[in-house]
């Protein structure tokens, strides 16, 4: 433990030397600044006013038009919309929906997400507007050494060659600005907001804390919350010690050196594995419906039918038990085929010279094939614990739409994850603050976890080898 | 140890049987375990009616093709229109497989190959993002293709697979990293552009790499049922996991031969592919 807490106090340490650094490197940045406004010819100054105006007058009269068709299109785009998108992001609204007088109100979600693209439009131009002064700066220097300013033909030769960085990232980046970076971005605001619920249009929003009063408050979405979380955590230490055990256990029975056609005996789990997912879990699903074949068999044979899936209190720990086996299924064979490759690694020597020392099997388990594989493991039994905290999929598929009926369980049922719970909220019943409140927490779980994992692995590894 | 012949004892020799009767006894448990909902569901793709409360067991009485046939040829009144969906998925698969795979690739290649100002910034703005639960950001996606006019519009669904790809990256530059420089740096020399190298040299290399890229971006919308469900609303527009998601209990032969219809590809893909897959996840364990 001592080691880990000076790794992290190590982690800490640079952390703090790295924000010691930046009034430095601040001052450094401004002192260029001045040094290029001071140095910068008229020409360069047209293009620091006007984007696009410097390369015209060096002639470069296509990229010049290029960027002044774009400048046009930023102004027009912010005069009739930019700035009343960034306008409302502030106020969520003020014209409320009156339909007697044909009022149409505004609605503060749509505004939300419009306010956060228009910042990050403002941002993509401030960023052109920095690479046509950069250009601009590039030309005069050029110039000023007595060479010609590029042709436009150069400047595409230059897109495909020096910069094709980033000619060929500009789309991604952009594609995942759109469909992931926005999308967050608007979660991690919308939990500082009190959308959802009563809340949403045509009645007007706000920036406001209620979400987080009613998680740690007394309310019933706080005690729906703790309750979640408790089994949360007991669900993700349980489901990935069960399959790292499974899987393991099953590595090491198919390497055992009399077990003849291993091949054969591996390609069950493999189909398991490669089922799609949701498949496997519907299936299961039906297997222990409520008139499923187990209940029909429990029925022949006389017994009480079991409702493995209902919303009732008695189906409690049967569906956790259904969870964690369906769950053990399905990932058992990965870390099977993960454990087989580590397994391979290990030095039969030293079986050898255990078995010489008389040690027996067991043993040999013990001392040698256990802690290789728990330290080769760990970064992946880590990773899978984050996994399992964030197993969306097996009670989703298993009992979507089951709402706990007992125990004032808040739109959750008793095997729901915090993020089943999120799902339910944010996108089943509109309740977005509280919803994008639990997505903050179990990003900093996973992050907290993560972060841990980090220090402890491979970058502070170097670290080590001086200590 | 195979050359020279040890003299067992009797006691050695009953431990070796009752060793193996247990290794096999394990294995056979084990088989059936994973085999048997497999067999279940094929089996009950295979039943004559239509219900699970017919099958009275595990196991259907009778068995026909009829099922598989209605599922192509009879939708039940526009209720499961199975062909639709299925052109639909593959539609969907398909070109998110291919801009998909164009995106991947082209970051991990950038990434692995070039130094360049905010490089690091984006290798932690990924880290960082991956750490969100995933679809965290749903509701907004939701908004912005209401925006863009996209919903109920298969091309949104395109455009967010594809869109999203490049942020698992990480397994494409792994591989880029493997490439040795030398070959890059003798086509500079040469007076190669870096367009050129990455059409003429670099793809002509990663073409077991494209292949697995473009096998995962296929496989992920193939099988996703969240954002289809969010964005389709129209039966006619559902892809199959949507439409197998809302089979309700009388149609279960229906519910299982859908399944064993879509899983059949994917299953002999991972059957063909294993080693690469296992070398996929023994890489994320070294790398954490």
């Amino acid at each position: 433990m001592e080691k880990g807490d000076r790794k992290l106090k190590g982690f800490y340490k640079r952390a703090a030397a790295k924000l010691k650094a930046v009034p430095r490197g601040v001052a450094a940045a401004f002192e260029r600044l001045f040094a290029f406004l001071k140095w910068a010819p008229l020409k360069v100054w047209l293009s620091i006013f006007v984007m696009g105006l410097g390369q015209l007058c060096y002639g470069q009269i296509i990229k010049g038009l290029i960027y002044l068709v774009s400048l046009g299109g930023m102004l027009w785009f912010f005069i009739t919309k930019g700035f009343d998108y960034i306008i409302g992001f502030f106020t969520l609204g003020t014209v409320e929906e009156n339909t007697w007088l044909g009022i149409k109100g505004d609605n503060s979600m749509n505004m939300l997400i419009l306010g956060i693209f228009a910042f990050f439009i403002l941002g993509f131009f401030i960023a052109l507007w920095i690479t046509n002064i950069k250009d601009a700066a590039y030309t005069a220097r050029r110039v000023e050494k007595g060479e010609k300013p590029h042709s436009f033909k150069q400047t595409i030769q230059t897109a495909t060659d020096s910069k094709f960085h980033v000619t060929a990232l500009v789309l991604p980046l952009v594609s995942v600005c759109i469909f992931s970076v926005i999308p967050i971005v608007f979660m991690i605001l919308i939990a500082f907001t009190n959308l959802g619920g009563d809340v949403i249009h045509p009645v007007l929003a706000d920036w406001s804390f209620s979400a987080w009063q009613k998680i740690i408050g007394l309310s019933k979405v706080g005690s729906t919350f703790v309750k979640i979380l408790r089994w949360n955590v007991l669900w993700a230490v349980t489901s990935t010690l069960l399959n790292f055990v499974c899987g393991l256990g099953l590595a090491l029975l198919l390497n055992k050196r009399n077990v003849r056609f291993s091949k054969f005996w591996r390609a069950f789990p493999i189909l398991a594995y490669a089922i799609p997912g949701f498949i496997s879990m519907l299936g299961f699903k039906f297997m222990f419906s409520q008139s499923g074949p187990i209940n029909f068999l429990l029925d022949q044979a006389g017994m009480q039918k079991i409702f493995f899936l209902t919303s009732d209190a008695s189906a409690k720990w049967w569906a956790r038990g259904i969870g964690l086996f369906v769950n053990a299924w399905i990932s058992t064979p990965s870390i099977m085929l993960m454990t087989t490759g580590i397994l391979s690694n290990i030095n039969t020597d030293l079986y050898e010279a255990a078995a010489l020392d008389g040690a027996n099997h067991f043993q040999q388990f013990r001392k040698i094939t256990l802690p290789f594989v728990v330290f080769a493991t760990t970064p992946v039994l880590i990773s899978q614990f984050v996994g399992n905290f964030n197993n969306f999929g097996i009670f989703f598929f298993m009992r979507s739409g089951v709402y706990s009926l007992y125990d004032n369980y808040f739109l959750a049922s008793d095997t729901d994850l915090l993020i089943n719970w999120l799902y339910n909220l944010s996108v089943s019943n509109n309740y977005y603050s509280i919803g994008a409140a639990i997505s903050l927490i179990i990003f900093i779980i996973t992050s907290a976890v993560s972060l841990l994992v980090y220090v402890n692995s491979a970058a502070y590894k170097q670290e080590d080898t001086y200590q | 140890m195979s050359n020279k012949r040890r003299h067992r004892s009797p006691k050695q020799i009953a431990g070796r049987i009752t060793d193996n009767f247990f290794t096999y006894l394990f294995l056979l448990i084990i088989s059936a375990v994973f085999l048997f909902p497999c067999l279940w569901l094929i089996l009950s793709s295979f039943s004559k009616s239509g219900s699970i409360y017919d099958f009275r067991g595990f196991f259907p009485t009778e068995y026909s093709l009829q099922t598989f046939i209605s599922l192509f040829t009879d939708d039940v009144n526009g209720l499961y229109p199975y062909k639709t969906w299925f052109l639909n998925t593959l539609f969907v698969a398909g070109m998110s497989c291919i801009f998909g795979t164009v995106l991947v690739i082209l970051t991990g290649y950038v990434m692995s190959r070039f130094r360049f100002k905010g490089r690091n910034g984006v290798k932690k703005l990924t880290l960082v993002l991956g750490m969100f639960p995933g679809f965290m950001g749903m509701t907004a996606i939701y908004i912005i293709m209401t925006q863009l006019g996209l919903v109920d519009n298969l091309w949104s669904l395109i455009f967010l697979y594809a869109g999203t790809a490049p942020m698992g990256y990480l397994v494409q530059k792994g591989y880029f990293d493997t490439i040795p420089n030398t070959i890059f740096d003798a086509a500079r020399i040469d007076g190669a552009t870096n367009l050129q190298i990455f059409t003429k040299i670099t793809l002509p290399l990663s073409k077991p790499m494209i292949v697995y890229t473009a096998l995962t971006t296929f496989a992920w919308p193939w099988s996703d049922v969240l954002l289809p469900k969010l964005l389709l609303k129209d039966r006619m527009n559902w892809t199959v996991a949507v439409g197998l998601f809302n089979m309700p209990e009388t149609h279960f032969a229906r519910f299982a031969a859908g399944s064993v219809f879509i899983a059949v590809p994917i299953v002999i893909l991972y059957f063909c592919l294993v080693k690469h897959i296992v070398n996929g996840l023994t890489a994320g364990a070294v790398k954490g």
